[in-house]
């Protein structure tokens, strides 16, 4: 009992129409899929073809006449609004190009910026050291000035010396009795 | 006895209610309001003579690569992004990819002279330089479906631009394979139709005979989906489905005169972009040019486009990392049903990173 289905008449219904659906298929692709038919399909088209365009020109000229509009008219204005369109297209791409080469230059400018800020840092840190130099420049001065001093002072203290000298040499040529009184003295 | 017993125990089975709901159902499904459409959310960020490239912003960005999507030319895109749970665009982005999709809209009669050429050059190239600078990504990954797989691969094949992945599903590359019973595919490649009286008398094909076209390859006779509809209208999400296949279905758009003459004369009598002898403005389409990673997926149960259509790209191309997975499923089923999702999020994600 358990294995009962409910009779379905749609879903048979469903099942036989598939299949008369695609045996019907196959037999219209059998029938078409020859010479005769394919000359006949092209007959008929070329005659709708015909019929087609003797309505369209005929559509055509009445429109003319009577001056309404015709569908070649809103064609051109279509084509003109088109037009515009890819102009401004092409504009848009334009401005993305000067956009992008803006963009470059911002680039080339910040690392130019970054290069002269380089620069100035470098240019304070020779100022620095130009200051530095500077003094060292006035200390090594008054070195020179100190030295120069120093061997005045030397030249001086040598010609000193030599006078001691000279001096010494003096008393002992004009003095010579009174080392023998003064020896005489000591005894 | 027994079969008494058996018919009053069917009459017991059928429920009145039950079949007033039904043919209720069936009625509203056909002649009632129309569903609403592309329910992931979407902004436009181009827009060029009918077409518009849409952005669906991921939930959560997890890939840097962002997707364009092509679509074919004779269906509105709407089957990419068919319904929640089953959308192939809902589950890129809930995946974490920026989607772009270029939706060509509906060509009218001053469109006519618009052809492949013109598509690829002037509405995919643009449209893919405005998605790298709208996403400021550095390459792309292209998705073409059916003929939008064709124009993707016409496309990688003269690209400036940097594409990464490009992945094609149910595409019509090798025109020798063809669809057709013989002897149509005979009157075509000869001189048994009349290809440019067509485009002349027309200047854009009518959706009616483009959804004619197919029908006539496919299943002349369509009543099965109506009967399948009738025998399951009690089921509200089957027949939510339904509507929305339904509504996709009857939407094919008009196809320019010019892109129809190149189709059928450049791509199915010529087969030009096998040879290597398509071109594009004046530029040479060489398949052997793509170098981007691939991914060709073909439907096994596809009547519209036979594998043997997909299969050359593979060796027609210079990509290093190729696949080609062939699966269960049909020409539109694909991507209704979400199989082609699973594939794109196995393998974009490993080659998104």
């Amino acid at each position: 009992m358990t294995g009962n289905k409910t009779f379905d008449p749609y879903e048979t219904w469903k099942s036989f129409t598939n299949n008369w659906e695609k045996q019907a298929n196959d037999t219209i692709h059998l029938w078409t899929n020859s010479r005769e038919y394919v000359n006949f399909s092209q007959g008929a088209s070329d005659l709708q073809m015909l019929f087609q365009e003797i309505f369209q020109k005929n559509k055509q000229a009445m429109a003319e006449n009577l001056q309404l509009l015709t569908k070649k008219d809103l064609v051109n204005v279509a084509k003109l609004s088109i037009q515009t369109e890819e102009k401004l297209d092409a504009i848009e791409e334009q401005i993305w190009n000067v956009q992008d080469s803006i963009e470059s230059r911002e680039k080339e400018f910040r690392s130019l910026i970054e290069v002269s800020h380089e620069t100035n840092k470098q240019i304070k840190q020779l100022k620095k050291d130009q200051q530095r130099i500077k003094k060292d420049l006035e200390k090594i001065g008054q070195i020179h000035f100190e030295l120069l001093e120093l061997k005045s002072e030397l030249a001086e203290m040598n010609s000193l010396k030599e006078e001691v000298v000279s001096l010494k040499t003096l008393l002992a040529e004009n003095n010579p009795n009174k080392d023998r009184e003064l020896a005489l003295l000591s005894k | 006895m027994a079969t008494e017993a058996k018919n009053q125990n069917n009459l017991k089975a059928f429920n009145y209610e039950k079949e007033i709901e039904r043919w209720t159902e069936f009625t509203n499904a056909i002649m009632g309001a129309e569903l609403s459409a592309h329910h992931t959310p979407r902004k436009p960020i181009w827009k060029k003579n009918k077409a518009t490239l849409w952005h669906y912003a991921p939930v959560e960005k997890k890939y840097d690569i962002p997707i364009f999507m092509i679509y074919s030319l004779f269906n509105t895109p709407s089957i990419l992004d068919f319904a929640p749970g089953s959308s192939v665009i809902e589950g890129l982005v809930n995946n974490g990819y920026d989607v772009y999709l270029l939706d060509w809209g509906i060509a009218g009669y001053e469109d006519k002279d618009i052809n492949m050429e013109d598509y690829i050059a002037d509405y995919i190239q643009k449209g893919v330089k405005r998605t790298l600078r709208h996403s400021k990504a550095e390459e792309v990954s292209l998705i073409g479906y059916c003929l939008g797989g064709t124009f993707a691969a016409m496309y990688a094949a003269i690209a400036e631009e940097p594409i990464r992945n490009l992945i094609v599903a149910t595409v019509p590359i090798d025109f020798s394979v063809s669809a057709l019973p013989d002897k149509w595919e005979e009157a075509l490649k000869g001189n048994g139709v009349n290809v440019d009286r067509l485009i002349e008398v027309f200047g854009v094909i009518p959706p009616s005979y483009v959804e004619s076209m197919f029908r006539s390859v496919t299943s002349p006779i369509y009543n099965s989906p109506y009967v399948t509809l009738l025998a399951r209208a009690n089921d509200k999400r089957f027949v939510e489905k339904w509507k929305r296949m339904n509504k996709w279905n009857s939407g094919h758009v008009p196809l320019t005169g010019g892109a129809f003459r190149q189709l059928t004369i450049d791509l199915c009598k010529e087969n030009k972009l096998v040879k290597g002898e398509f071109t594009i403005h004046g530029q040479k389409v060489d398949l052997g040019k793509i170098k981007a990673n691939l991914l060709v997926v073909s439907s096994k149960n596809d009547t519209l486009i036979p594998e043997g259509q997909s299969l050359p790209l593979m060796d027609l191309v210079s990509s290093k990392d190729k696949t080609y997975l062939s699966v269960e499923a049909g020409h539109v089923s694909l991507a209704m049903t979400g199989k082609l999702n699973g594939i794109l999020n196995n393998w974009l994600g490993e080659h998104s990173s």
